[in-house]
């Protein structure tokens, strides 16, 4: 089962997120749309993602392990279930598209590979992340 | 006169008790530097350093941290961000040998010089490069020897780890890059240091007659090179290895 989070939620944290982002990207923080790709709409490389990550951590107080997001994504499954060879199963590219509840059918490649999952993440798989390590460290 | 641009940055340097660490430290301290160095377990050696810098009116800290631990090192990186707000330059100098026929190596041996020379960057470099990243700016030394290029009897393990070192250095300089941070390696030859005390004993005249120079270097000779590449003036300088060696030559 993978936790639910409201429209609200995200709304509550986003302003912050964008912010965070726009400093780690270098751009203005209008750029920063929930649902704009952050590979293909904003350029991001690998290690914006790490700067993003780092950001957030102090922005928010929080802590977010490495391969959160993918973490997060495959929920229950164990990793064979998720993926063989680094392409997601049948069932592991079905539990992504509820993760990434956000991000629209056609973006989903089919095969789909691991390698390429962050070229899906938008500004609101951001603000889920943040919001997730929130709960996690209310409730530790 | 120039300016170096060091004066108010803050510094890590690993191994800074002793020998071509203690020279680091000394300088960049000199230069306005705020330093902290990492040691692994000679306390006197340590508390000697930061009573001179006291005495000197220069910011000397030290920390005893096992770089062999990633979770201590990430904890002592953090102490450092807190006290100081930020972390400009690391200089990953601890090292160590225990140099034999590869023969007659106990696993120990290769062991512990690869967790300490190589696992000790990759602990230290991991916790402080998140902090650079942000900052978009940083300047990384790592302190390899020419035995990570050149042969040399007995040293399979430490050469090895030397080696890595240099490959470790390339890599990252490419990863950094986006982000105006340097990564650069300083390779010296025999030092006159605690650490080479057994290879000068044992060896010395043959050592002696590899190098141009004909002399060893001194802690301090390595310590400019170090003190350079953390410097503005090596701001176009990454991926690099410089060689402090007089002029080493190895079968």
């Amino acid at each position: 089962m993978q936790p639910t989070i409201t429209k609200e939620e995200i709304m509550q944290v986003f302003p912050k997120v964008a912010a965070t982002m726009a400093d780690a990207l270098g751009c203005d923080v209008e750029d920063i749309e929930l649902d704009v790709s952050l590979i293909e709409g904003l350029d991001a490389e690998s290690i914006d993602f790490l700067d993003m990550v780092f950001r957030l951590e102090r922005a928010f107080k929080i802590k977010i392990p490495r391969g959160k997001i993918i973490d997060n994504a495959r929920g229950d499954l164990s990793e064979a279930e998720f993926e063989q060879k680094g392409v997601l199963t049948p069932v592991g590219l079905a539990q992504l598209k509820v993760y990434l509840s956000e991000v629209p059918a056609e973006r989903f490649r089919e095969p789909m590979k691991v390698a390429d999952i962050a070229r899906l993440f938008t500004p609101e798989t951001f603000c889920k992340l943040v919001l997730m390590a929130q709960r996690e460290t209310k409730a530790a | 006169m120039l300016d170096s641009g060091l004066a108010g940055r803050t510094a890590i340097v690993t191994g800074g008790s002793r020998g071509i660490g203690r020279a680091i430290v000394e300088l960049l301290a000199a230069e306005g530097v705020d330093v902290t160095f990492f040691y692994r377990d000679n306390v006197a050696a340590a508390d000697s350093v930061v009573a001179a810098a006291d005495a000197r009116g220069n910011k000397i800290a030290s920390d005893k941290v096992d770089i062999r631990d990633s979770q201590a090192c990430a904890a002592a990186v953090d102490r450092v961000a807190e006290r100081c707000g930020r972390i400009d330059i690391l200089v990953n100098n601890a090292g160590m040998i225990r140099d034999n026929q590869l023969a007659a190596f106990v696993d120990e041996d290769v062991q512990i010089v690869l967790d300490t020379n190589v696992g000790g960057v990759f602990n230290v470099t991991r916790a402080v490069v998140p902090h650079m990243i942000v900052q978009r700016s940083g300047k990384i030394v790592n302190v390899s020897s020419v035995a990570g290029e050149k042969g040399g009897r007995g040293q399979t393990n430490y050469a090895a780890s030397k080696g890595a070192i240099n490959a470790f250095t390339r890599s990252l300089a490419v990863e950094l890059a986006p982000r105006k941070i340097t990564v650069n390696g300083v390779a010296p030859g025999v030092i006159e240091t605690e650490m080479s005390q057994p290879v000068r004993d044992l060896a010395g005249d043959d050592v002696l007659a590899r190098i141009l120079l004909r002399r060893y270097g001194t802690a301090e000779e390595v310590a400019y090179a170090v003190w350079f590449l953390t410097s503005r003036f090596a701001d176009y300088v990454t991926g690099a290895v410089f060689n402090v060696d007089g002029g080493f030559k190895m079968e």
